[in-house]
This record gives C-alpha cells, structure tokens and sequence, in this order.
C-alpha cells in the first residue's frame, strides 16, 4: 500500500467519524431543526426542549457510542494480539456472563436500587475474569489455550445460574434481564462516560507504550522472551486491563457482541496489523460503527428500541462469513 | 592467562514429564566459535538451545554467560548479549517484512523512544543483506517459507547481540541463500550455535561439533573428530561415507540411499 493512499485513507476515516457524529446527533424520534441545532451545540439554545434533547439525551449517548465501541474494539484487538487467537474477544473470557449474572441479581434480588445494577454487572465482570484468571493460574499458565478455554468454561458455568436465576423468577423481571443482555445505549449519562473514559484512555496510552512488546508477543512466546519481553507479566497486565475495561462497558451498555471480535479484523484488512495502528485504527472504527448501530437502532422501528446485541450480532455475523469466503491467503 | 568463554555449560540436565531430555551436557563457546548441533529428531538440539537462550530452567546444573550465571542477567541485558531464531509456529500477524525486522530493536529501546533514521538506515542494510530489499513493505504471511525464514534471520541481525542461538537457520532456504546465510555469520566476528540436519553444512560452517542422541552427548570436537563414519552410523542408524569436500577441504558425508540398515 503506498503512503499516499494510506494517509487518504485514515483521513477518510476521520473526517467520516466527525460527520457521523454530528449526523447522528440529528437522528432520533425528534427532528430537530439543522438552523436551530447548530446554535445549540457551539454557543446556547433557543429552547429548553432542545436544549434538553440534545445535550442531556443525544450527546451523552453519542458520546458513550464512541467510547463502548471504541474501548471494545480496542480490548479485542488487545485480546488477540496477547492470546494469538483470531477469534479471542471480550466475551470469550466470560466478562458478559459474568456481567448477566450480576444483573440478574441485582433486577431480581434489589430491584429499589437503580445503581445496583450497574455495579452488579461490574461486579460479576471481574468475578468472571478472578475465575478466568484463577484456573490460568493454577494450570502454571503453561499453554495459551487453557486460558481461552477457562473462559468458554467459566462462560458456560455461570450463564448456567443465570439461566436457573431467571427460570425461578417471575417473568416481568425475567423480560427486564434479557433487554438488558442485549445491549442499549439508553442508560448513557454522563457518570457512564466519566468511568468509562479514563480506562479506555489507560488501556490506549499503556497499549501504545508497549507496542512493541504486543507485536512480540504476535510472533510466539520463545521469539518474545528473547527479545526481552517480560510475557507472563505483559500478558497479565493487559488482560486485567480489557478484563476491567469491558466491564466497565457492559456494566453500563449490557451485552454488545461482535465489536471486539470484527473491527479488529476490518482494521488489519484496512490498514495491517502492527500493534499500534491497529488499536488505533480499532479505537476509531469501534467508536463509528457503534454510534450507526445506534442511530439504527433508534430509528428502524417506530415505535421502539432495538437492542444494538441483535444488531450487532447480525452484522458481525454476515461480516464472518463473508471473510471466511474471501479467497487468498490473508489470515483472519 | 586464559581467556574467559563466552558461554559456559557444566552438567546440564533437563527432564521433561519425567522423560530425559537433555542428560549432563558439558559445552564451552568462546567468542567466534561456530558451534553446530547434530544429532537425529529427538535428540535434544532445540531442547539444548532453548536452555541456553534462558527460556528453560535446567534441572541440574549451571549455563554461565561471560563467567556469570545466565540467571543472574535480567532478560533485556540477556537480550543484547544473545539472540535467538526459534521455530516459531505458524504466523498470524498482517505485519510487514519490515515491522518484523524493527523487533529486533526492542532490547535497546525504552518504552518511550521511538524508531531514529540511525535505526532505520541499520533495518535497510540487514533487508539488503539478507536479499529482502524489495520485500519490506511485503505483508508477512504473503512470504515464502525461506523469504521468512530471512526475514527472521534478519531481525535477530539488527538485535546486535554477540551470541546468535539458531535452531534450523537453514529451514525452507535454497541452497544460495543457505550459503548465504552461514556465510554472512561465519564472515563476522559473530559467536554462533546452531542446530543443523545438513551434516555437510555443519561440516563447513563450524570448527565445533556436538553430536547428541537421546538427549546425550555423543561426541563433541572438530568436525574432523565427530563426523566417523561409525560413529555416524551407530546415532543415526544409516551406513554412510565420509571424504574430503573438495572446495574446502572440509569432511563430506554420503549417506547410502534405500533402506535402513
């Protein structure tokens, strides 16, 4: 690829993502006026519905969009850089059961708190990834595998109390639980972005200072440890990283599927997989994709809400199937 | 005075699931030996190499590097003083020929620093070297087998490390850049030790032997001393014949086709 047409395109990239946000704040059950909302978003607004519309429902949302699918993406590219496997995102190591779990409980057990749940999610994220963690541990952290595949376990086990949580339950709540695994940028505020941007800033910054330690750890193990790199403790400061990082999203946004495992993959086929562009490249086309999810899911039904998992699911779906049937060499 | 070798091993064991894989080794590299590794599949060379790049513990015994314990150094010091091409199992990353090169530059820079005009001018010259000038921009998984075994090759060049631990450098090359390629280590002042399954080109390119079965120490010494026709026969099971290379005088081995006997 030449420079000129690489440059052209992370031009593109951005200049797309400046206009999408800006659309996007202009979709949505109400249509506001282009005249009136230019005012109220670089000096006041004329009205105070718009006011409110705008800075209290859009933004807030636009804006956590932007870091949910950013951070996402960004943990499945970290997630398959250190596990090797392609196919590694933040639901394979058992963040979102974990995090379901944790909503169960709190929609069934507390439901007078409304930050219960969120801190519920948090919670039963970082009890999947202890566990995760713990079994890797134990097995001396000798093949990479096991860690992926603690996490399937892991993953299974505690969807299977959340399933007999939700089977014992009345079915209002039950209902209440499943829109909430699916995924929705409803809850956005700005208390959501204020947690979740800071780790999202940590995971980029430590992720761009390690960078070539993470393209070393691309190679294997051996090649890594002889160029110096430090891998049991590298690896394990950047899965507690995405570990925190995702739950911190889904403890605010639900389950949303795909994004760690297919932005990563457009990245590399867009623009190559050397560490740092990719968890740029990731960053920014995670942050996109998730604010026209969004806006979709906001307007393809009339009278409501889509969750952005279903959405999100299909596309990362068809996206698979439609590599997997690309010819050529290139790796997925 | 004697001189201090570079690298030192005394009784070196290790066991694998309760499996001998390498059984009192005794091996002293001095700088600008050419140590090569023979010895049939199974006999312990990639086993022997790891040990000595730090990335196995041995079960008994001690590795010295510069008269000091190989553990004592911490893993960046190690990693300007040896280098390491490993098998490395099948590539994943979209990374290009050059950004695979650049790692080897890892060991001397900081977090922080990043890649100078001085680093990238080193980068082309070992491209050229290893004849992959064209290649650089080339995605890694579009290489050839032997293109990246070069391209390996060459990233353990720009590390700069005095010690260069190779395991089956010669993996996937055409004869040429085979030639090419033990050429460019044995005209340098570069310390080597490398497993090899072509005995000739052990024979030409080293001025030591180690000829290991069974994780054990068969013979060790010039390539003159190792390279017996009986000896030979009795480790790798083949009757064979060895003269005189006539390009450089070195041992030559011909093995008997057909059969096992």
């Amino acid at each position: 690829m030449t420079k000129y047409l690489y440059s052209i395109r992370w031009l593109l990239l951005l200049l797309l993502l400046i206009f999408s946000c800006v659309w996007c704040l202009n979709t949505g059950a109400v249509a506001l006026n282009w005249q009136l909302l230019w005012p109220c978003i670089f000096t006041e607004c004329h009205a105070l519905t718009e006011q409110q519309i705008l800075l209290e429902l859009r933004l807030p949302r636009i804006l956590l969009g932007l870091v949910a699918g950013a951070g996402l993406a960004l943990s499945g590219a970290l997630l398959q850089n250190l596990s090797r496997n392609m196919l590694a995102d933040p639901y394979l190591f058992g963040i979102i059961s974990g995090a379901g779990l944790g909503a169960t409980i709190a929609t069934l057990f507390l439901p007078q708190y409304a930050i219960a749940l969120p801190l519920a999610a948090f919670a039963g994220a970082l009890l999947a990834m202890v566990l995760v963690l713990g079994f890797a541990t134990l097995g001396g952290w000798r093949r990479l595998d096991t860690v992926v595949l603690a996490g399937v376990a892991v993953s299974f086990l505690l969807s299977a109390v959340t399933s007999l949580l939700l089977y014992q339950s009345e079915a209002f709540a039950a209902n209440r639980v499943m829109f909430w695994l699916m995924g929705s940028l409803a809850r956005a505020d700005y208390q959501a972005l204020a947690i979740i941007t800071p780790c999202l800033i940590l995971c980029f910054v430590l992720g761009c200072l390690f960078r070539r330690q993470l393209d070393a750890l691309q190679w294997s193990d051996q090649t890594a440890h002889s160029l110096g790199v430090a891998v049991l403790p590298v690896r394990l400061l950047f899965l507690l990283l995405t570990a925190a990082l995702t739950a911190c999203i889904v403890a605010y946004c639900g389950g949303i599927g795909f994004v760690g495992l297919m932005i990563p993959h457009l990245v590399r086929l867009l623009f190559g997989g050397k560490t740092i562009v990719l968890l740029s490249g990731s960053m920014l086309c995670g942050g996109l994709f998730l604010i026209w999810v969004d806006a979709g899911a906001r307007t393809l039904l009339p009278t409501q809400e889509i969750p952005l998992g279903v959405i999100t699911s299909g596309i990362g779906s068809l996206f698979f199937l439609l590599l997997l049937s690309r010819k050529g060499n290139h790796t997925l | 005075m004697s001189i201090q070798p570079l690298l030192c091993c005394r009784n070196l064991s290790f066991f694998w699931r309760q499996q001998v894989g390498l059984q009192h080794i005794d091996l002293t590299v001095n700088s600008a030996d050419r140590v090569g590794i023979i010895g049939p599949n199974g006999a312990g060379k990639s086993t022997l190499l790891k040990l000595l790049a730090g990335l196995l513990r041995p079960y008994t015994g001690e590795i010295l590097l510069e008269g000091k314990p190989l553990s004592k150094f911490s893993l960046q010091q190690r990693a300007h003083k040896l280098a390491l091409l490993a098998q490395d199992p099948e590539v994943l990353t979209t990374s290009t020929v050059l950004d695979l090169v650049e790692l080897g530059l890892l060991p001397h820079k900081q977090l922080w620093q990043r890649t100078n005009s001085h680093d990238r001018t080193r980068i082309k010259e070992v491209l050229k070297q290893v004849g992959l000038s064209d290649k650089a921009e080339a995605a890694v998984n579009s290489l050839s087998g032997g293109e990246l075994q070069r391209a390996q090759f060459a990233r353990v060049l720009v590390q700069g490390a005095q010690l260069l631990l190779l395991d089956e450098p010669t993996n996937h090359l055409d004869v040429q850049y085979q030639h090419q390629l033990l050429q460019s280590v044995t005209s340098s002042d570069l310390t080597l030790v490398a497993s090899f399954h072509d005995l000739n080109l052990a024979a030409s390119y080293c001025n030591r032997l180690l000829l290991l079965k069974n994780g054990e120490v068969m013979a060790c010494g010039t390539p003159e001393q190792v390279l017996q026709p009986q000896l030979i026969q009795t480790v790798f099971g083949r009757a064979c014949l060895v003269d005189e290379n006539p390009f450089d005088g070195k041992p030559r081995i011909t093995f008997a086709p057909g059969a096992a006997q």
